[in-house]
């Protein structure tokens, strides 16, 4: 069943969609791994977990615009969670993402984070963006730096600690990146 | 906003409508207060938001949820009530909040009591429960208002709190608990003498 009213992003190998009623059980299975949501958000029971996919869902509503699922072409199956970010507290909308272990080492978080970004600059009409990533996820921040990102200080969370801003390349810098990539 | 439509629910004195992004500030401040010690607060902003992001979410998932409670005269809210059921609650529980000041008005006893009758006669529950904390004094006597009875054989969320399971469809039809509930809404929209003592909801 749909969830919201998020619109269908299709990039090569993915699609980004809003979440569904039958990704719940994925997501919650994601978010209760330590070793791969610990640097996203880990629950370590269901009731929290469950209440993440709902605040997504709630996300959506109030904002317009959440964390998308990022589903395989072919299958529709659920394989991670990108898109804008915007809870209570955040300094701004943030680009976020994480791949669920199946869909490890193949770039689709890179893929979906372009695509998030085309669609803040072309679709929401943002001009500036940026991407948050907690102390020492060297991962997230090679993808950040990959995508073109330069460091613009730190934000102090005070559940989550420090985390890294990175400022995206602002709007009008990447005309070649805009709706091509997920056209 | 609201992607679902959330039926409108009305009574004497209040108008239930689906949380709206511009009802947050007076959920925020109730979940900051020590109002909120028996449901899981008091959170700070970040936790207050997720909670009322989850909420709207809870109505997309589960086709129900909590209702923000409206005055007529005014359209203010002064609380919330309805159906609540995310994962790991053993069943569907009728919940509600009420506002820091807006406590002793009998708006608890209002809004649940309607919310029942839609969940029964509208989506045909056959029953349900409230969890609530033993130490909650307020809400085990709105429970019992509304004619529920501790469930001690039930389960419960965390071990700590309390079943109380409401009468189902049959019961509040064949005994009296609906008129005696009719006469104390009756009484607090046009009280014949004001009370002193302990406000309850």
């Amino acid at each position: 069943m749909t969830l919201t009213a998020a619109p269908i992003l299709d990039t090569e190998h993915l699609r980004l969609r809003g979440p569904q009623t039958r990704d719940t059980e994925a997501v919650i299975a994601f978010l209760m791994d330590k070793d791969r949501a610990e640097l996203f958000g880990h629950y370590d029971n269901r009731g929290d977990a469950w209440r993440w996919f709902a605040m997504n869902v709630g996300h959506w509503h109030i904002h317009g615009y959440g964390y998308f699922i990022i589903a395989d072409k072919d299958t529709d199956q659920a394989m991670g969670l990108c898109g804008v970010w915007n809870p209570e507290g955040w300094p701004e909308p943030e680009i976020g993402w994480s791949v669920f272990d199946a869909a490890e080492g193949k770039g689709y978080a890179f893929e979906a984070a372009v695509a998030s970004r085309a669609y803040a600059y072309d679709i929401l009409g943002w001009s500036t963006i940026i991407s948050l990533t907690i102390d020492g996820n060297s991962r997230s921040d090679a993808l950040a730096k990959r995508m073109g990102c330069t460091r613009d200080g730190i934000f102090d969370h005070p559940e989550f600690g420090p985390m890294n801003i990175w400022r995206h390349q602002p709007a009008d810098a990447l005309q070649d990146g805009g709706m091509e990539a997920y056209s | 906003m609201g992607h679902q439509s959330i039926p409108i629910l009305e009574t004497k004195r209040l108008v239930l409508r689906g949380p709206e992004p511009q009802d947050y500030p007076n959920f925020k401040a109730t979940f900051a207060s020590y109002r909120s010690r028996f449901m899981g607060g008091p959170l700070n902003p970040y936790e207050s938001w997720m909670l009322y992001a989850a909420e709207i979410g809870h109505w997309e998932i589960r086709g129900f949820g909590m209702w923000m409670i409206h005055l007529k005269d005014t359209d203010e809210t002064v609380g919330m009530a309805g159906g609540w059921f995310p994962a790991q609650w053993p069943e569907r529980e009728i919940a509600w909040i009420i506002w820091p000041g807006q406590g002793g008005k009998g708006y608890a006893l209002e809004a649940t009591d309607r919310v029942r009758m839609y969940f029964y006669d509208e989506l045909g529950w056959d029953g349900a429960v409230s969890y609530v904390d033993p130490k909650n004094l307020e809400a085990i006597r709105l429970a019992e208002r509304l004619g529920a009875v501790k469930d001690k054989s039930a389960g419960s969320v965390d071990g700590h709190d309390v079943c109380y399971r409401h009468p189902t469809p049959e019961q509040l039809a064949s005994s009296q608990i609906e008129d005696g509930i009719a006469m104390e809404i009756a009484h607090y929209a046009d009280p014949l003498f004001k009370m002193k003592g302990m406000p309850v909801d």
